[in-house]
């Protein structure tokens, strides 16, 4: 009886876990679905979109940091998007030591942009973050010219 | 669809008025530095944190076009014995890919394509790469070369996504080494000839030989072991010392000419078929 208890508990975290994997995927694929459609407009503009990207989802007041490596003399634009429940996020630049890059900048919601020219080549750090919301999932990607 | 395009459209009109050329305006939110942990915590992936040979040739375009066609290199061997060295070429070839692209040269793209399928198809990489042979000739047939570029970065995704299918997760790394290496290669060639101040900024890239050596750590102790991975490992540490510069500062001439030396030396060892 005992191993029959067991056995449930076993498939039901299972099955919750699952459908909580599929959610969250659903939901990292409608945030790129919204990074995608921002990034476009970029290349509208001849910059050229990465094949690569980062999903995931965060909480409200949840960021994350993304390391990129960056050339000098390129434009870049970087871009995120997140599902509805998202009211808000926001992509920062920061240069190799941490400090600040200044950007121009795109907010629409749940659209957010940063551009700039880079002068020194290395890595870079893009912050991505929910500001306001409920806890969603989020795409980065980014666009180059 | 027409939504759609009209919402970039807006949006674009709405960039236009703060277009990148003006002088940038807003620093990241607070204006507060990151913390240590969260620079030394950064998310590092193959997929974001490795530039493409295309972006590193778009630095290189900046001041005026080079003579890509003169960069290109003769017909390498697309049968190696080991799979670590087919993988560093697949890599190489893929960078080859974007040379042709920036020489916008509809048949070697279609040449290199042809041989960018074969090299994949010996690592046993699925069959659904062969669609992206197909476009990559129509785009070049069409001289679609924005989108060539994006295609052979999706091409290069594609294999890396079947490796991993395949658990063959420590030729991914291997494969964006090749190609980094390749176009490493050519844009230090290129700047050695005419160097400035300016382009010998392009070239320091300190971080990104730390993660991919870091990498090259975790592949399994067989790969390792492998006599090529070894010596591009070292050689690759040799490397790193040249281009770690300090934030901000370029490599001078005779750390170019270096350079270039030593990725010559590297794709030849890549390269050769005993």
């Amino acid at each position: 009886m005992r191993r029959l208890i067991t056995f449930c508990l076993t498939i039901a975290t299972t099955l919750a876990f699952l459908h909580s994997a599929v959610a969250e995927t659903d939901q990292e694929v409608a945030a790129r679905e919204v990074a995608l459609d921002l990034a476009g407009a970029f290349s509208n503009d001849g910059f050229k979109l990465r094949d690569g990207h980062w999903t995931g989802v965060l909480a409200p007041n949840e960021s994350k940091v993304l390391a990129i490596s960056l050339y000098a003399g390129n434009q870049y634009w970087f871009s995120a998007g997140a599902t509805e429940k998202a009211k808000k996020v926001s992509v920062a630049v920061f240069d190799e030591t941490g400090a600040p890059v200044e950007t121009e900048k795109y907010d629409s919601g749940t659209k957010a942009a940063a551009g700039f020219s880079v002068s020194s080549s290395g890595q870079y750090l893009i912050r991505v973050r929910l500001e306001e919301g409920e806890t969603a999932g989020v795409c980065f990607v980014y666009s180059y010219k | 669809m027409m939504i759609r395009n009209l919402g970039g459209f807006f949006l674009l009109v709405l960039l236009g008025a703060t277009a990148l050329a003006a002088p940038a305006s807003s620093p990241a939110k607070g204006s507060s530095r990151l913390e240590p942990s969260q620079i030394s915590d950064a998310i590092k992936t193959d997929a974001i944190t490795i530039p493409t040979p295309g972006e590193l040739f778009a630095a290189l375009a900046k001041p005026g076009k080079p003579d890509w066609a003169s960069r290109y290199r003769g017909p390498i061997s697309i049968n190696y014995k080991t799979r670590a060295q087919i993988a560093l070429n697949l890599g190489g070839l893929i960078a080859d890919g974007f040379i042709a692209v920036e020489a916008q040269d509809t048949q070697q793209v279609k040449n290199i394509g042809g041989d960018i399928m074969k090299m994949a198809r010996a690592l046993g990489v699925s069959e659904g790469i062969l669609a992206r042979g197909n476009s990559i000739n129509e785009f070049a047939e069409n001289d679609e070369w924005s989108t060539l570029q994006e295609e052979l970065e999706a091409t290069q995704n594609e294999v890396k996504s079947s490796m991993q299918t395949h658990r063959d997760q420590d030729l991914i790394i291997l494969v964006s080494l090749g190609g980094w290496i390749r176009g490493t290669q050519v844009v230090s060639g290129v700047i050695d000839k005419n160097y400035d101040e300016k382009l010998g900024q392009i070239l320091r890239q300190p971080e990104l030989l730390r993660f991919i050596r870091a990498k090259i750590g975790t592949i399994s102790p067989e790969m390792q072991a492998d006599p090529l991975v070894k010596s591009v490992n070292t050689q690759l540490g040799g490397i790193e010392e040249i281009v770690a510069k300090p934030f901000g500062q370029g490599l001078t001439a005779a750390e170019v000419t270096k350079l270039s030396q030593r990725v010559n030396a590297l794709m030849e060892e890549i390269q050769k078929k005993d």
